[in-house]
């Protein structure tokens, strides 16, 4: 039975890395910018959900549109006022530019919050929900369950509306969508917008899954960056694959092996990769090849 | 006195500094097939870049029945009804057929009878668009990739139709078919200005030919009188002058 109770608690795991790589993946398919700030996002806005919960007693799951809202406003600004400036230099000045960004924003989170672990406690924290003998943490429970239904939202617009498939489309093919009448520069902003996003519901769900203190974007971008790779960069069911896989990996090595949960977190990518250099589902089309 | 519906008048345009376009002057008449053809570096692709609003000209004007387009975005040089189909390239090879040609329609996106409309109409003229709805565009044959990018720019019902190349790459048959769609594009009363490598194909199919060199027009007239040039028979078709 401690099998499946581990394999169900790395599902739900998996379910909050899928949400935030999707985040990451989304920005690089469109942008060609790998934002290394996704783990500063995430810590932002769990902060900030910590701040509103400890002044006012906010029930935190009702912070999730706002900080959707906020980081999507803040990540359109940094879009439209930074990333589309640097942008034409090349991929590798983009990272420095978004490595910048995270630097700042942590720095700026410590003068604010201080260095110290913030833990958001609402009532549900240490209780859980048993079906038969399985138990599973009421936080985790429903961090999964809701980060795997915001992925499943995000996805099913990005698939069935104009604005997705303009995303997509500029994704494939930037002169192409240029010729349908689809703007660049508003594609690209809406994607790292929505990027963005997705770390504004990721840092209300770490919030009540995980301590916090402004340094761990170090930790989360590691963590989301390993789960993109090994996803294939750009694809998003790449990153729930991925997500997947490493969430369960680590519920394992958490539960058997403590001590080597991290080597069994990248040793996992690494293995993986050796065999399929491109990630799970990164693709080769017929026009690839020619 | 022809109906001359695109006037491009001292055109000057480029790339980073350098011009490839060195004032340029060149007239579409409505209904006709006009070819471009020259040497590579010419300037061909990028007359057509500077109408659909790909490239921006330093200088010169470019008119469509007296509106001035330069300047304007993409999308609204799309929505007065100018169509490009690029060189190669141009689909989405992650998206459906069906979704690339509904892409096509972007800018008509709100209007869904409309839309619908001009899927219809796409589907009867393109029969590929139907067949292989389902199918991955990256995964279509050059020549059957060539066909959705053609039915793709319909979707706008264009008034003008800019081709790049649309030989290139393609198979006796795919080339005929193409052909015939563009033949047809022009009997429904639309422009079309195509640029092409293959200087025959693309004087058998034209009404109205264009040589440029140097990115200027050196000669225009009517398609056969072009094909027929001694000059131009020696200079793009191998055959020596007078022979």
């Amino acid at each position: 039975m401690q099998i499946v109770q581990v394999l169900a608690y790395g599902i739900l795991l998996g379910g909050v890395y899928a949400l935030l790589a999707s985040g990451v993946t989304l920005i690089f398919g469109v942008l060609d910018v790998v934002n290394v700030a996704q783990g500063a996002f995430l810590v932002f806005s769990a902060l900030f959900t910590w701040q509103i919960w400890d002044l006012f007693g906010v029930e935190p799951l009702l912070l999730i549109p706002v900080m959707a809202l906020l980081m999507f406003g803040l990540g359109w600004l940094i879009y439209r006022g930074m990333v589309r400036r640097v942008a034409p230099q090349g991929p590798g000045m983009t990272v420095l530019l978004m490595f910048g960004v995270a630097l700042t924003m942590e720095g700026i989170l410590n003068l604010v919050f201080g260095n110290k672990f913030k833990s958001v406690t609402p009532p549900y924290f240490t209780s859980s929900f048993t079906i038969g003998d399985l138990v599973l943490p009421m936080p985790q429970l429903i961090s999964g369950v809701i980060g795997m239904s915001v992925l499943g939202l995000m996805y099913a617009y990005l698939r069935l509306s104009w604005a997705g498939r303009a995303l997509r489309a500029s994704a494939q093919n930037p002169d192409g969508a240029a010729l349908v009448g689809i703007s660049h520069v508003k594609t690209s902003a809406f994607a790292f917008g929505i990027g963005a996003a997705t770390a504004g519901v990721g840092g209300v769900l770490l919030a009540i899954m995980y301590p916090i203190y402004p340094a761990t974007q170090y930790d989360w971008i590691a963590r989301l960056l390993g789960v993109v790779v090994l996803g294939g960069f750009g694809s998003i069911p790449g990153a729930v694959i991925g997500s997947m896989i490493l969430g369960i990996s680590e519920a394992f090595a958490n539960t058997y092996l403590p001590q080597w949960s991290s080597l069994f977190f990248y040793g996992t990518i690494l293995l993986i990769l050796l065999f399929r250099p491109q990630g799970i589902m990164g693709t080769r089309t017929r026009e690839d090849v020619a | 006195m022809p109906d001359v519906v695109m006037n491009l008048t001292d055109v000057q345009a480029g790339y980073g500094g350098g011009l490839v376009l060195q004032g340029l002057s060149l007239e579409l008449e409505a209904g006709t097939i006009t070819c471009i053809v020259g040497p590579n570096g010419a300037g061909k692709s990028t007359v057509l870049r500077v109408i659909s609003g790909l490239l921006k000209p330093a200088s010169g004007s470019v008119l469509l029945n007296g509106t001035e387009l330069s300047g304007r975005s993409p999308a609204e040089i799309l929505g007065l009804g100018i169509a490009q189909v690029p060189q190669s390239r141009a689909l989405f090879p992650e998206m459906t057929v069906h979704e690339n040609i509904l892409m096509g329609g972007y800018v008509i996106r709100r209007n869904r009878a409309l839309l619908h409309e001009r899927l219809e109409m796409v589907q009867e003229l393109v029969p590929i668009v139907k067949e292989r709805a389902g199918d991955h565009a990256g995964n279509l044959s050059g020549g059957q990739r060539r066909m959705v990018e053609i039915g793709r720019a319909l979707m706008l019902d264009p008034s003008i139709v800019l081709m790049d190349e649309p030989s290139l790459g393609l198979d006796p048959k795919s080339v005929a078919k193409v052909a015939e769609v563009i033949r047809g594009m022009a009997a429904e009363g639309r422009t079309v200005l195509l640029v092409e490598q293959n200087v025959r194909l693309g004087m058998n199919l034209a009404t109205h030919g264009v040589v440029m060199e140097g990115g200027q027009v050196r000669l225009t007239g009517d398609a056969k009188g072009i094909a027929d040039n001694p000059e131009v028979a020696s200079m793009y078709l191998g055959k020596v002058a007078g022979s």
